[in-house]
């Protein structure tokens, strides 16, 4: 399988993870199941197997920029890291979807972090955290005042 | 418990396995396990060795390491219970689990760069990490000689006595008879004797050279075959079920040492299979 065809096929898989975790109210723990567990794990089971096949022919390194720039002119390790981008920041959204269920935050507030952690991953889980901030902070003057 | 296996009719317990060798059943699982991101590597990787895919040897060991840790965790239920519970021993199993690891991390590395792991004569580091692989080797088959006297003397098993000597014979010809085998085999410069151009499908032996991996499958699997005969023997004969068990002891080892001398000699196995 060419690193193409494989890029072709990741892409909707991870796009079915997102959908299941915007639409996570209607059946919680399928959608979990499916963004947290199914899809990150199929896709680590490819980017393993890239990083077997290629990784000793790699050029490049981790020492430098110019290095990890190397890194990626190669087709199949360039996969393998976006292939890790779609892992990881799908897995990323499940956890916010999980973390602002039990903590009460309103799923509608969640979709807009969802979508910047699907598009810009560590943007996306900043706006959570500050969300989650503010949730936290309101539950502790409520208290207090109370 | 151990009147279960002496009786056709109730399965052995394999849950058990978890509670008498925890180590060894994980161990298993998680070889077994691999196999999803190794398959996947075979899938996407387009370059040859020796005429196979380079991650067939991984694939294939760890199988056969799977299978070899799943089967002493199921004879563990047979150790005395102060053995099992002994601090000395946990460390030869973690030390045997650790050989394990290090053979298969070996093997992957060897697929990952697409060059031998056994036989290797052009990249330094795996020239000189080679005899310690077979140090390795050694000690992880060590397990079952080990394994096997402690069964031999454990006279509180439960067992009927000739399935006792068949699983404790099994272990310990598998010690034996491996290292000899596979110890030639290693210093050997490759497992074929001959020029080999046709084989077996599966087992990949030849079938027009020697291949001293026949005689090595057979050694590796008497403490498969030997509980087997003596399984049977106490169920269809058990008036003569030790002298059976130990005529097939003999019986078996004559077998690996003819398919060994075979192959020194460079003769197919059975050249009209596959």
């Amino acid at each position: 399988m060419t690193p193409d065809a494989l890029f072709q096929l990741t892409g909707p898989l991870a796009m079915l993870g997102w959908l299941a975790l915007a639409l996570s109210p209607l059946a919680p723990r399928v959608a979990d199941a499916v963004a947290a567990l199914a899809i990150p794990t199929l896709l680590s089971v490819a980017y393993v197997a890239l990083i077997l096949v290629h990784w000793s022919d790699a050029p490049g390194g981790f020492g430098s920029l110019a290095e990890a720039m190397a890194l990626f002119t190669d087709p199949a390790v360039a996969l393998a890291g976006w292939v890790h981008y779609l892992a990881f920041d799908l897995f990323v959204g499940a956890w916010i979807v999980r973390t602002a269920k039990t903590e009460r935050i309103p799923h509608l507030l969640i979709l807009p972090c969802l979508a910047l952690t699907f598009l810009f991953g560590p943007a996306g889980f900043l706006a959570f955290t500050a969300l989650r901030a503010t949730y936290a902070a309101r539950a502790r003057m409520t208290v207090a005042a109370a | 418990m151990t009147f279960a296996l002496a009786t056709p009719r109730a399965l052995p317990d394999l849950r058990r396995m978890w509670a008498d060798a925890p180590g060894f059943t994980g161990l298993a699982l998680l070889l077994i396990l691999a196999l999803v991101p190794l398959y996947a590597a075979m899938v996407l990787d387009a370059r040859i060795f020796q005429g196979e895919s380079p991650w067939q040897k991984p694939v294939k060991f760890h199988v056969a390491l799977g299978i070899y840790m799943a089967t002493l965790a199921f004879f563990a239920r047979y150790l005395p219970e102060p053995i099992r519970a002994s601090g000395s021993w946990r460390i030869f199993a973690a030390a045997v689990m650790l050989a394990v690891l290090g053979e298969v991390g070996w093997l992957s590395a060897a697929a990952m760069q697409n060059t031998a792991s056994h036989f290797n004569t052009e990249i330094p580091a795996f020239i000189a990490v080679y005899p310690i692989m077979g140090v390795l080797a050694v000690l992880l088959t060590s397990a079952s000689l080990v394994m096997g006297i402690a069964i031999w003397r454990n006279p509180g098993t439960g067992l009927d006595p000739a399935l006792r000597l068949s699983i404790a014979l099994g272990l310990i010809l598998t010690f034996g008879a491996t290292v000899i085998v596979a110890g030639y085999l290693s210093a050997n410069e490759g497992h074929f004797v001959g020029a080999s151009t046709r084989q077996m499908a599966l087992m990949g032996w030849s079938r027009d050279a020697g291949d001293l991996r026949v005689a090595h499958f057979l050694a590796t699997h008497a403490l498969h075959t030997l509980p087997l005969v003596g399984l049977l023997a106490i169920q269809l004969s058990p008036a003569r079920a030790t002298l059976t068990v130990m005529l097939a002891a003999a019986g078996y080892a004559t077998l690996i040492a003819g398919t060994f001398v075979q192959a020194l000699n460079g003769q197919p196995f059975l050249p009209f299979l596959g």
